[in-house]
Formats: C-alpha cells, structure tokens, sequence
C-alpha cells in the first residue's frame, strides 16, 4: 500500500501542462487533489508512469460569473471554496449542498471539481489492494474478458459514485475539454459513457478545463442517501428540476447518480411529472417508469434490489421537497 | 468507608496522560525505532484452500536490501498453535493465511519482494460461510474434525426438560450475525528484537503481556522470562488484542534470522484480513414460561463460526453461565458448537460474545412477553435478581442494582407512556444485561502492583494493566493517590513492560478496575502502613489514628494542619528517606479472587433506546438512549461517561451497521470508508443514570464498566428497531436493505 515510484510533473500554465500530458509516456495522468488517483496508485489499480498536477494552474481556478448570470468554474477549484461560494450559495443551494456531500471537510479541502467529474468508478472487486485483485481473479478492468459484478457483462459495469454530476447534468453544464491538440465543449450530460473503463469521453492527453453553469432560475433539489452523515460515497443521488411552482412543471430534469456506471437522467420519469404534475398520482406514475429506466443494477456496495428501491425513494423524495419548496 | 471521607474517588478526573494523548507526545509501538531495524511483510495466501505445491523464494532474497525471507521450511517445527504451523506447510486453509515472509531496508524493498515469491497453489474445494461448513457432504477441512465440528460445549444446569414440560407457553426464535471486525485506532504492528537469542523483545500493544509471553515462549522454546513485552500506549483493543497473533511470532523470526529489529505493520486493508472480532453465528432461543409470566427455562443453542483454527474456544463457553446471570429461574440449557470454515481465525467483537448473542436474546424475550400480553419491562423485573441470589452456575451476586436500573430507565426514558403508543416507523426498546468483573480462565486471576514514593513525595506506581483508551492509569492513580492522600497529579504511571511493571493478566473480562484496582489499594495501602509506622510516633498517635489526606497526615480528631499534630506527606516522606533508618517507601500488592471459579461481582444495566426508521430507505436513526447502570461505586464517573458513550456507540454500530461482506472466503470491504462505522454524528443523545451499589469485594465498592453496558445497548437499540418495524428482525446488522426488504414486502401483501 505505497506509493510506487513515479514523476512528478507541475506544470505553470495550462499550455505547458497539455505540453506535459503530449509528451509524457502513456499513461501519465492529470491530478487534481489526488483523493482519488493517490490511492488508486497506492493499490496499484493504476500505476502512471508520471503525474501531472493540475490543480493549481491559473486557468482552472476559481469562479468567474458573466453578465448573464452563467457561471465558468474552473476545474482546479476546490470543493471547500465552491461549498462557500456566495455565487453558488445563493443562486443554486442545491449544487453547493451537493459539492458538500462529497466525503468530508478534509477530503474537500483537497478535492478539486475536475477530480469529482473525472472520479474513476468503483467496483469492490477492483478498488482494492493488489494482493486482493490477484486472489480474485482479474476483470475487463485489470485485462480480461471477465466480469465479477455481473457475470458474462461485456462490458465494465463499475459506479460512477460521484456526487456532483447529477445536479451539474440537471442544471444544463456543459464542460470545456482541452488538450494540445485544441479545445472542445460539450454538455455535461455527454461527458459520461456507459463503460466503467472509458467511462468519458476526455482523450488521451485530453483533460477537464472548466465548467459552466448557464443561467437557471428554475427549482432545483439534491439528495443523496449514505450509511452515515459525511465521509461516505452515496448508495444513491438524485437531482430534480422543474420549472413552474408547486405542483405544476412543464419541464423537469431528473438525473440519478451512483446507482449505474454513468448519471442516469430518468426521461420517462420527467415525462410523467410534466403531464400529471408533481401530486401524487403524477408521482406515482413516475416512479412505476424508475424500473425500466435503470434497467439491470449490479450488487455493488449495496444490493440491486435495494438500489431499485432506493430510486423510486429519491424521486418521491426529492419531488415531494421540490414541490414544497418556497417560489 | 462512607463517600464522605473519599476525597479523590467519586471525582470527575480527567485523564492523567490526556495531555500527551491530545497532543502527539504518547509513545505508540510504531512511533519507537530501534537502530538498525528492518521492515518486515508477510505473504498472505490468495486461496480459501489451497495445496502448496512449491515456492521459491530465491527472486525475492536476492533482492538487494532483503535481508530475509522465511517459509516454513526455514521453520520447520514453529507452530502457532498446537495444530496449526506459523507458516502454511503443505496447505493453506483461508485467504490471508500467512505463506512466507520478508524482511528488507525499506518498506518499498519489502513489497517488491513479496511480489518476487513464486507460490504455485493447487486450489481445492473449500467452505466459506457457516451454513455451507455445517451441511451434510461438505468438504471436510481438518481430518480430526467431521462434520467441520471443532468443539462442542453442551451444558445443562437443573432439568430443563422438565421445566419445559411445566412452562405454559414455549416460545422459540432465531437469529443470524455477521462476521465482524474490532477496527482499533492502533493499527496491528510489532517490532521484534530477537538479535540476541537469549531474549526476545516484543515491542507491541496488547490487552494483557502474560498470555503473549507465553505464547512465545513456547513457539520459540524460552522461558517467560526471556520474552519481554513492551506496550505504552494500546490504541483500543475490544477484545482484539487478547493474544498473539502470527505476525508477532513472524516478526520474531524475522528478526531472528536477520539478527536485526523487524517492524511489521498492517496496511489498513490487511486489518481485516488478518483478524476479524467475530465470526458467524447462528442461534436460536427457546424460553418456557408459565401464565403469569416467571420464566422457568432459558435454553441457547448457539453455532459459531470459529474460521480455519479453533483458536478462540473461550467464546464457546462463556454463554453457558452468562445465561444464569439476569433471571431466577428452574432451569438453564445451552448447547454451542465452533465449527471450522476455510475463513480466518475469528475471536470476538467489542462486547464479547454476549453483545451479540443479546441482540437476539433481548428481541425474543420481549417476543415472550408480548405473546403473554406483558409489558417487557414488568416481565424483566418480574423474573430479575435480587442482591444475594445463587444462580444455578454457582455465581453468588453480593450486590445487584438490576431492578432499581430497569425502574430508573423505564420512569426517566416515559417507557409507559411510549411503549405500544408510538406512531409507526418509531419504535422504543428495553434490554437489559449483566457483566462479570474479572474470573478465573486460569489458576489465578492475579494482578499486582507496586508503588514507590521518592523523597519529594512523588508517588510512582508500576502496573501491568495496559490502557488501551479506557482510561484505566488515571483510575488506579486515582485509587493510590486515594489511599496515601495526595492528588492524582502526584502520580506517575510506570506501565507497560515485562521486564519491569509486576504481573498483571491484562485488560480484558472487565477485571481492570476490580482486579488491578484491589492489587494498587492493596500497594498503595502497604506503603501507607510504612509511612504511618514511621510517622505515629512523632506525632504522638497510633498508626491507624492517623489520616492521609489532602497531601497530609494528621491525626484523627485534629484538623489536618494541628501543629505538632499533622504533618506534608512530603515531610512525612523526607522522614522516613532521611531518618536514622534510611528507608525508602516502596508498597506492594496483589489481588487475586479466592473464588475457585467465575467472578466475584457483577454489573448490572438496564437501557431503552428509541428509534426512527425511515420506511422509504431503511434508515435508522437512534434518538435517544437511557441507560442505567449498576457499575458498583463509580470511581471517577467522566471516565465511566466515557465508556457509556462509546459503548453505546459500538453497540448500535453492531447492531445497525457493521459487516464484513464475504465473497468466497474474501472480504468485500476491507476499508473504514467500506467498513460502514457510524461517525458522532449518528450517535444519539445518551441520558446516564448511575446506580452505585457499593459491592463489598470491589476497590472502594467498584465493580466494572469495561463491557457491561454495550450487552444491553445492543439489545435496547435491536428491540427498537423491531418494536418500529412491528416484528422481531433476525438478522444483523439491520442494514436499510434488510429493513426496506421488510417493509416492501409487507407492503406487497397487504395490497393483496
Ligand atoms: C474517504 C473518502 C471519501 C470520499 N467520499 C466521496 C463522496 O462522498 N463523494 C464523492 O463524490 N467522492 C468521494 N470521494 C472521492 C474523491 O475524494 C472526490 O470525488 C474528489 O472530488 C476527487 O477530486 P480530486 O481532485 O481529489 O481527484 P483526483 O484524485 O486528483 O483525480 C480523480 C481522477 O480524475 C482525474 N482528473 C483530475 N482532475 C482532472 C482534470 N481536470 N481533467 C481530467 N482528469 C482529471 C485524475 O486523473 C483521476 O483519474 C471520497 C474519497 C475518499 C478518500
Ligand atoms: S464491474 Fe466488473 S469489470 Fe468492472 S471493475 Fe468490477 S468486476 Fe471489473
């Protein structure tokens, strides 16, 4: 459990640092606060031959707001300063409270949002220690055809445990990519892919610039279920929007997180919601669609069956309290 | 002695050596380096069972900056155990038995080097879990033992059968816990010094120097006395730490064969895979009453999973008396076994093997009552113990507070206006227990103690009990400074090492405070005697006319300054140094039970715990917990607040979230982040109500609070959640997904 050998790298500008990622042998990694990456190495599930830290260089820090409200945040940025963020706070209590549920003051103070979005999933049968992987046998993950979680998958179906994406994808986010070879952005919501391997579609010496929230005045809500208060990953998130107030929406966004191996908008759901309202009967409706929308759910962590479950509980939780709250 | 002329006992004395704690300054058994010392890694088989059909370790050994790798062949006749070798030979029989070991430089060399050892295994059929251990046709692990049966321990105590056959109403119900892990502060580690064969040093925390001695004394073929063991600080132990577990004796080896100090620590993951507190259990209980509601028979009928060695047999037996402990009754029955599964060794968890057995037990006697249409509280009470009673086991109960802690807890917690009147989802559970403090496992159950005063009157007082976070320095400074009359900052703690503190079993079966306690009175009060000969004549007085407090000694009926009639203990001291005899105050004591057998007090404690399950998760919440608990006299009641506290927390822990999740013979979560421990955040209000009996053997009347109170929390906690749910819940811990399985079923049937 100790750090293998590696180089360091800190670049001082954003060109120098998509220099670094091109030129470095492959498999070196971008690092943001390492809460993630650092052990992941320490368990030899990734072993980069170099690392490239991110976090502080100048153009993936902090918050800037334009005159229309929308918001670019940097990718470096800190959990523990966009928790405190007034721009935040104030306009989307939802998405700071979901910057919040991320493990714990110490891991924030570390944490960048870059890390959050990029977080590898995780799997109880990989995120563990060398010598535990090789007793089980590898997977698709580690180099073979072979799923421990879901025999005979295909495909790695490991989760995306991170708490940020599901009130980023509802609000519209969209990131901005970059690397030597030029800059894209994208939707959020298209940042993430059903494969717990390549699970998003950065490229190789490809990394997470910024974030940028578009002006919303929408309702917005964020919960997320855990064994305990704090320093946990979430057995389920979900975030809802809606426009109108009280019961009546036209328009929702419902994204589910945690459950699958990419955030989960639950379209049928929001259909439901949009025609019935968000009383009961439209509610109920809604969670009768929650089934056929997750599809197959692994045991990971916690238990399928509880994990379908635990998503109709988030919906009719989180509209329940969006419905309730103050226009 | 009445509380009035206690001056230091009964205080809220915070702990002597929280200064040192708080602050970084403690001396744990990975913070002590020794000149030259290596790092040594153990090799732990990937296989649930496995023939060893080679290993070759040459890669590993010429790997520069290894200095030593070991298998069994280079230990041929080491064992750990009397059927069990220190290393696999030929066979290994659970994943993360150790295999082979290395020892190196840097702790980076010695990973490596694990990497280097070539094993090649032949895997064989093997069974993980208890239930496939005890079915018919399977794999057999040990050939001594069919049917994986490692032991039984069947016991009856007057004639059940025929108190069954009286009872009016025969109630049976089962339970399931899990395997669990005592996650201590203080991750395993041990540095070994055994560069000289004549003596081996073992620094490392323990729960008690003695049982490790022997163990290494024996593996290694020394006298005791050449095994020293050093253990300052022990950063939690709950049951953990009772004996030598094999990374000890490897790391001996190690150092052996190096000729050099060798370190081994456990990762964190490796902390669950080298030892876990308990394994599965399975038991079912069968309880006959008459209409009226007195029990007559108590029957258990417990299966454990003991792993791969029988190593911990003790927590088959314990539950035989334990069973005769609360109520008055004809009859007692228990029948346990320990069954062998190709799993680690498994011991206990935090609240011995009671803890979890009373989550059931509690649960179903509250079963009982409802089906006789009593209010569990009035049924407890009805068949409690009074002070006095003679159990059927033989345990004799000098002084017993139960039914003043079930009275306490049911007014103060609304128990009456609670109980069956709650809205649904809340629920509102009792649980009552009982501890022994200290007993006998072996010829004796002795501690002893030596106290020296220097000739400025600070007092120095050497003791083998190790504290593990419980608080226990503090308290037996608290009983020498008691006794010679000075304050408890006048009190140095020598402790911890074999070499030089005096005997002492150790910190576990809640003997501590009644046992080690009685020996440093018993020092404390010899040096007292000392100083008093030298100073009764000066002062004109007989030695039991004079009072030692307040840092004096006076003579009785004075006041503690009289001139010519008191004197400093400080004075009193120089005299005796100084004067004609030269005599230096050195005390010394030892307590050990006159009883043959068991223990000479009990603690009793009643508690109600209150909770909220959320229907649409599972998720529990505890509100509340009233606890009321018969600890004898409370010596220094922060401390015992302290361990209420985290009692409580360990017992709602286990009942509601700890689990180590298995997948052939593998743990899922070897982490704390996976682990599910609660945090303080999800401990609920604690209400204390202490109720001192002063029991007549106890130091100052102190009995104990080591482990008594998690037996009832995990009870209370376990009927309130059942009382919430509106039926008994078998299996534990009462994770959302058991709970919500429930809830949706119900809500499937009633649908139609
Ligand atoms: C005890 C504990 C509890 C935790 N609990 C939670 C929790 O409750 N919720 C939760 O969401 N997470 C949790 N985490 C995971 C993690 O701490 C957070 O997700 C954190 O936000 C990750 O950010 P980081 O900057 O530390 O990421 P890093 O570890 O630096 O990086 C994570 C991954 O993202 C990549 N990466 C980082 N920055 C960029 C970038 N700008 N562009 C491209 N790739 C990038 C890295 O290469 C790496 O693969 C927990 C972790 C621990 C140790
Ligand atoms: S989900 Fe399957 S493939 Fe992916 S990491 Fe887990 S076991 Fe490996």
């Amino acid at each position: 459990m100790l750090l293998p050998d590696h180089d360091f790298l800190k670049p001082r500008t954003l060109a120098e640092g998509l220099d670094a990622l091109r030129d470095a042998p492959a498999g070196t990694r971008p690092l943001g606060g390492g809460t993630d990456l650092v052990f992941n190495m320490r368990c030899r599930l990734v072993a980069p031959p170099a690392v490239v830290s991110l976090k502080d260089l100048p153009e993936l820090q902090g918050v800037a707001e334009s005159a229309d409200g929308t918001l670019r945040i940097g990718a470096g940025s800190r959990l523990t300063d966009l928790v405190a963020d007034p721009r935040i706070t104030a306009r989307y209590p939802a998405l700071a409270a979901a910057f919040r549920a991320v493990a714990s003051r110490h891991v924030r103070n570390l944490a960048t949002l870059g890390g959050n979005l990029c977080l590898d999933t995780r799997c109880w049968f990989t995120n563990q220690t060398k010598e535990w992987r090789d007793a089980k046998g590898p997977c698709l993950k580690t180099g073979v055809d072979a799923c421990h979680a879901i025999q005979g998958s295909s495909v790695c179906v490991a989760l995306n445990n991170a708490d940020s994406p599901p009130a980023l994808i509802a609000l519209g986010a969209t990131v901005t990519l970059a690397s030597a070879a030029g800059e894209r952005t994208l939707p959020l919501a298209d940042f993430y892919r059903d494969d717990g391997i390549r699970h998003t579609v950065l490229g190789p010496g490809e990394i997470l610039v910024s974030v940028t929230v578009p002006p919303v005045t929408d309702r917005l809500v964020f919960r997320k279920e855990t064994a305990r208060q704090g320093m946990d990953f979430a057995y389920g998130t979900i975030a809802v929007r809606a426009d109108g107030r009280g019961e009546r929406a036209t328009r929702l966004v419902i994204v589910l997180g945690s459950l699958t191996t990419a955030p989960r908008r639950l379209v049928a759901a929001e259909e439901k919601l949009a025609a019935l309202g968000l009383g009961e009967a439209g509610l109920a409706a809604a969670e009768a669609t929650v089934r056929d929308a997750l599809g197959a759910l692994t045991n990971l962590y916690s238990p399928a069956a509880y994990k379908r479950d635990l998503a109709r509980t988030l919906l009719s939780k989180a509209v329940t309290e969006l419905r309730e709250l103050p226009a | 002695m009445s509380t009035d002329d206690l001056s230091v006992i009964g205080r809220r004395q915070p702990r002597l050596d929280g200064f040192d704690k708080v602050s970084g300054r403690s001396v744990f058994t990975d913070d002590i380096v020794l000149p030259g010392q290596l790092h040594g890694r153990i090799l732990r088989s990937p296989h649930a069972r496995a023939r060893i059909v080679s290993i070759d370790t040459s890669r590993a050994l010429a790997l520069p900056g290894v200095k030593a790798v070991v298998t069994s062949a280079d230990a041929p006749d080491l064992m750990f155990s009397d059927r069990q070798p220190l290393l696999a030979r030929g066979f290994v029989h659970y994943a993360g038995e150790e295999v082979a070991a290395v020892a190196a430089t840097d702790p980076l060399i010695a990973e490596e080097a694990l990497d280097l050892i070539d094993v090649v295994y032949e895997p064989l059929p093997s069974v993980t879990s208890l239930r496939k251990a005890m079915q018919p046709g399977a794999p057999v692990l040990h050939d001594w033992a069919p049917g994986n049966v490692a032991l039984t321990h069947d016991k009856d105590f007057g004639d059940p059968d025929a108190a069954f056959a009286a009872s009016d109403l025969v109630v049976t119900d089962e339970f399931r816990s899990p395997v669990q892990h005592n996650t201590l502060a203080e991750l395993h580690v041990v540095l070994a010094d055994f560069s000289n064969p004549d003596k081996l040093h073992l620094y490392t925390p323990t729960q008690g120097a003695p049982m490790y001695q022997m163990q290494l004394a024996k593996a290694f073929g020394l006298e005791t006395s050449q095994v020293r063991i050093v253990y300052g600080n022990v950063g939690g132990a709950f049951t953990g730490r009772g004996r030598a577990k094999p990374h000890h004796l490897i790391a001996a080896l190690l150092s052996r064969v190096a000729g050099k100090p060798v370190k081994i620590k456990a990762t964190g993951d490796e902390e669950f895979i080298m030892f876990r507190g308990s394994g599965e259990t399975e038991y079912r209980f069968r309880t006959g009453v008459t209409r009226d509601g007195r029990i007559r028979v108590l029957e258990a009928d417990v299966s454990f999973d003991a792993g791969a060695h029988a190593e911990w047999a003790m927590i088959l037996w314990l539950p035989a008396p334990y069973l005769n402990w609360l109520y008055k009754v004809d009859a007692v029955r228990y029948r346990g076994r320990f069954v062998y599964t190709n799993t680690v060794p498994k011991g206990s968890h935090h609240g011995g093997i009671f803890g979890r057995l009373s989550a059931g037990w509690m649960q179903h006697l509250t079963h009982v009552a409802e089906e006789l249409g009593m209010d569990p509280a009035e049924f407890h009470r009805r068949n409690a113990i009074d002070p006095g009673h003679h159990a059927l086991d033989g345990s004799d109960f000098a002084s017993c507070g139960l039914k003043e802690c079930i009275d306490k807890v049911v007014e103060r917690s609304g128990w009456k206006q609670k109980y069956g009147r709650l809205p649904p989802y809340r629920g509102i559970g009792l649980g009552i227990g009982a501890q022994a403090s200290g007993g006998k496992n072996a010829s004796n159950d002795t501690s002893a103690a030596l106290v020296k005063v220097a000739d400025d009157g600070v007092v120095t007082l050497y003791t083998g009990i190790p504290d593990m976070g419980q608080g226990s320095h503090t308290v037996m400074g608290m009983i020498a400074a008691e006794v010679l009359g000075v304050e408890p900052a006048d009190i140095r703690i020598v402790a911890g090492d074999s070499d030089i503190t005096p005997f002492d079993w150790g910190a576990f079966s809640q003997r501590g405070t009644f046992t080690t306690g009685n020996a440093v009175k018993a020092a404390a009060e010899d040096a007292r005697a000392q100083l008093a000969a030298i100073v009764a004549p000066l002062l004109g007085a007989a030695p039991e006319d004079l009072v030692f407090a307040a840092r004096r000694i006076h003579v009785k009926g004075q006041p503690p300054d009289a001139a010519g009639k008191s004197l400093s203990f400080r004075e009193a001291v120089g005299k005796a140094f100084h004067g004609a005899e030269g005599r230096p105050i050195m005390g010394r004591g030892f307590f050990n039970s006159p009883r043959p057998s068991g223990s000479l007090a009990y603690s009793f404690g009643a508690q109600v715990a209150e909770v909220e399950v959320d229907p649409e998760s599972g998720a529990v919440q505890v509100l509340k917990v009233t606890a009321a608990h018969d600890i004898g006299r409370a010596l220094n009641p922060l401390a015992v607040e302290g361990q209420l506290d985290g009692q409580v927390f360990s017992g709602m822990s286990q009942v509601l979230y700890e689990e180590c999740r298995m997948d052939g013979g593998q743990i899922l979560n070897p982490s704390r982040l996976e682990y599910k421990l609660p945090r303080t955040y999800e401990l609920p209000e604690v209400e204390y109500i202490l109720v001192e009996t002063i029991d007549p053997y106890g130091p100052f009347g102190a009995k104990e609070v080591g482990e008594g109170p998690i037996v009832v929390t995990m009870a209370a906690v376990a009927n309130a959640v059942a009382n919430a749910m509106g039926e008994l819940i078998p299996r534990m811990p009462m994770t959302p997904w058991r709970l919500l399985r429930v809830i949706r079923h119900r809500e499937k049937q009633n649908r139609g």
